[in-house]
């Protein structure tokens, strides 16, 4: 995954537009400040300098106003035709050439900055439903990647606008577990892909002018959660095995805290060991890891119930408070996940809820991504300690 | 640099400019090897060098005869490379390389014979390590390094040239195995996948009509691979293969073979002998091994410590700590065995407390609910037979081959 090179193939050409296509112009490094520009190296095209004053482009905002394409956070008083400069985002748009970026279209870092928090802001909006404020703020912090991207921007401003950007996927994938609707699904996947590519790019930008032995305030955490994607190693999210990428990782990076963490859970992942799987996630997970981390607590329950259900002896039937003990969650909901299964739980002689063993209906439950809790974290506080 | 005057300077560049073009007209493949192999520092071609640095217009001697100048631009390119490496110009030497390079395949690929197979290895090696070279230049400079993904598309370029149907198509597998160090060094495996598939479904390869050498290469990084992958019988038969067709003599690469081959058969319950470590002095995996056969849960978490970085860089890491599971197997089958000792008729049975005494034993804290949990995956992955009476906190063993060797197959598969 070396995306050091200056893609000499990718000129001015078919520039960052395309979304967020493997050869990002970002993952060229900046020689910006050091103009060291021996000469000779043909791909040292400069980079546009954005100058759009506003959070939208004047002509857009005009373009849209007549248009009627006006998102519902956009509207002026309500008014589908009338935005104004405090309300319009750029819009992300997908064909780019560079032939049609002017500067005066691409926003600097400071307007990216001001627009990023504004955009955040939305986020507790009460008015409207959350898969509404999610595809707005989604759309329009594309858009932002996309003006860094053109700029070639890479400093640490910058690194904290994309880790920013990051929280919000996972916020948002939290957020969106409680929505309901048919679409739900679908930008749930939408946002897992955005998701990573965020990521790759932050590692990118990570990567470029480090120094030696240096790593970022916070690029353990957010290195951290790469591992996390990739616990199963056939899943391929970022399509790199995890031998190959702990290679690469700097000393500092794999004594961090972080790592340690999430090495930690990758051992007992890929031994089975869901007790100490759920036991150290519960004690160590940040809020970032934890969201993360969701999908493979399901999958470790799940598991869980599958082997206890194959090996338990059949004249003992494994008591629920006891495997909600294990599993570290609530009693109605090991019930669930049980139903999930295609396990049948009883009532034995003493009144208790007990799971029989030796069923032979057992089946891995369908891959939802909605999350029972996880006893023993208090997920709400860990997002407060971390922003 | 020594110095050269005009006279001896003319001297060495006509020499080697004959030389050249009569190793072109006689076809001399190792003449023609010997005059290309920057990497080799020869004396040669070092007072080669230092010659066309004092002359400085090589060029007017190649137009001045014919003989020379039908490979004019050729050796304009190499000349100018050989310059830049000289004197240290590590990235200008490799740019003017690859347009020699470029040259150079153009004229090979009208030569109807395989004549010049070789010196076309040397070229494709040249360019490798030149990249690689003048990738650390660019990088000590505040550079981005990219000249060595260059090189990859240079020999994707050559591999092209090679991949038809006639005798110049045995080069094929090495140029693939230049590929594969190129990529693996620059981390971009997944490239490897393409050149993979030409070699092993495209009708005009025969695997067995490659050279040996090329072949014993081609398993070995292709087994790297699925050790990345962690398809170990795949892994176990390519990497066995290169062991068995790897010249004895070359110890070091017996070593290579081995640092990934010892954890592939680890992993499929097939354990090295010591004096197979000592020889090939892979003393990182005497601990590992030993906690293996042993059941040390804490020895093999040692080990792993100890060679962290090591295991890390090589990408067997993972593998490794997956062995846990086996030394479990193993320490069970301790206990049992003691207790069949004292009293033959309750050893079947295994008490969670003493499994969690004896880890204790072993400085490793669990509590019984960790224990469970543990001896639940064993006898669900079939590395214990019997089951688990969780009410009476006891495992019951099978009476039947209750530890069951893994007989060449992966853990849970």
């Amino acid at each position: 995954m070396n995306r050091r090179s200056r893609g000499s193939s990718s000129s001015s050409g078919s520039v960052g537009g395309a979304s967020d296509s493997c050869r990002r112009r970002s993952d060229v490094p900046r020689n910006r400040n050091n103009d060291n520009n021996k000469g000779g190296d043909s791909a040292d095209v400069s980079f546009i300098v954005g100058t759009c004053s506003s959070m939208c482009p004047e002509r857009e905002r005009v373009t849209r106003e007549r248009l009627r394409d006006l998102s519902v956070f956009e509207r002026l008083h309500g008014n589908p035709t009338k935005s104004s400069s405090d309300l319009a985002v750029k819009k992300f748009c997908r064909t780019l050439s560079a032939a049609d970026v002017q500067a005066s279209d691409v926003r600097p870092l400071p307007v990216l900055e001001e627009t990023l928090r504004y955009l955040l802001s939305l986020m507790d909006s009460r008015e409207h439903p959350f898969e509404v404020v999610h595809d707005f703020i989604f759309d329009r912090t594309r858009s932002v990647r996309q003006d860094l991207s053109i700029q070639n921007l890479a400093s640490e401003r910058v690194i904290h606008l994309y880790e920013e950007i990051v929280k919000f996927h996972v916020i948002s994938r939290q957020r969106l577990q409680s929505c309901s609707g048919a679409s739900i699904s679908s930008m749930h996947h939408l946002n897992m892909e955005q998701l990573a590519k965020t990521l790759t790019t932050l590692y990118n930008i990570y990567d470029v002018n480090r120094k030696p032995d240096y790593i970022y305030e916070n690029e353990a955490e957010f290195r951290s959660l790469y591992v996390l994607l990739h616990l199963n190693t056939s899943s391929g999210v970022m399509g790199e095995p995890l031998s190959l990428w702990f290679r690469k990782l700097t000393s500092n990076l794999i004594k961090s805290k972080e790592m340690c963490f999430v090495r930690k859970l990758l051992r007992s992942y890929r031994n089975g060991n869901y007790r100490s799987f759920l036991r150290t996630t519960a004690s160590e997970a940040t809020y970032l890891q934890y969201c993360i981390s969701e999908p493979h607590i399901r999958e470790m329950r799940s598991f869980a119930v599958e082997c206890i259900n194959n090996v338990c002896y059949k004249l003992q039937p494994y008591p629920l408070l006891r495997l909600s003990q294990n599993l570290m969650m609530k009693e109605l909901d090991v019930e669930s996940l049980c139903h999930e299964c295609g396990l049948e739980i009883r009532t034995d002689s003493d009144g208790c809820i007990v799971l029989p063993t030796k069923q032979t209906s057992f089946c891995r439950p369908k891959e939802g991504f909605k999350n029972y809790d996880l006893i023993g974290i208090e997920v709400e506080s860990l997002l407060c300690e971390d922003t | 640099m020594a110095y050269v005057s005009m006279g001896e300077a003319h001297r060495r560049i006509t020499e080697y400019l004959n030389r050249f073009c009569d190793a072109v007209s006689y076809q001399d493949s190792s003449m023609l090897c010997r005059l290309l192999s920057f990497s080799s520092n020869s004396p040669s071609l070092l007072s080669l060098a230092d010659a066309l640095n004092v002359f400085q217009d090589a060029s007017s001697l190649i137009r001045q005869s014919d003989k020379f100048s039908e490979y004019g631009e050729i050796l304009a390119h190499l000349f100018r490379s050989l310059q830049s490496y000289r004197v240290g110009n590590l990235v200008e030497a490799y740019l003017a390389f690859e347009k020699f390079a470029n040259a150079f395949v153009q004229e090979f690929r009208n030569w109807e014979s395989a004549w010049a197979l070789e010196a076309l290895y040397v070229v494709c090696y040249e360019v490798r390590i030149l990249a690689e070279k003048a990738d650390k230049e660019l990088t000590s400079n505040g550079k981005s390094p990219e000249k060595l993904k260059a090189a990859g598309s240079l020999l994707m370029k050559v591999f092209g040239v090679l991949a038809g149907k006639g005798p110049k198509r045995v080069g094929a597998l090495y140029v693939t195995c230049q590929l594969f160090k190129t990529y693996f060094k620059l981390g971009t495996v997944n490239l490897c996948r393409s050149v993979i598939r030409s070699i092993e479904t495209a009708r005009i390869f025969d695997f067995e009509e490659f050279p040996r050498r090329d072949k014993v290469t081609y398993m070995y990084y292709t087994g790297r691979l699925e050790v990345f992958n962690e398809n170990f019988p795949a892994a176990d038969t390519k990497l066995s293969y290169a062991l068995q067709h790897c010249n004895p003599k070359r110890e070091r690469n017996i070593r290579m073979i081995l640092k990934y081959l010892i954890p592939v058969k680890l992993s499929l319950g097939v354990i090295p002998k010591d004096e197979l470590l000592q020889k090939y002095n892979l003393h990182e995996y005497m601990n590992v091994v030993q906690a293996l056969r042993k059941g040390d849960l804490r020895l093999l978490r040692h080990a792993l410590q100890e060679h962290e970085d090591r295991f890390l860089r090589s990408g067997v890491y993972l593998v490794l700590e997956k062995l846990e599971l086996q030394v479990y197997q193993r320490l069970m089958k301790k206990i049992y065995i003691i207790q069949k000792l004292s009293d033959p008729a309750r050893a079947h049975q295994l008490k969670l407390e003493v499994i969690a005494k004896a880890l204790r034993w072993l400085e490793i804290d669990m509590d019984l609910d960790e224990v469970e949990c543990i001896m639940t995956i064993l006898i669900y992955k079939n590395l214990v037979k019997g089951y688990l009476a969780h009410k009476s906190k006891v495992v019951v063993l099978s009476k039947q081959d209750p530890f069951p060797k893994l007989n060449g197959k992966p853990v849970g598969s």
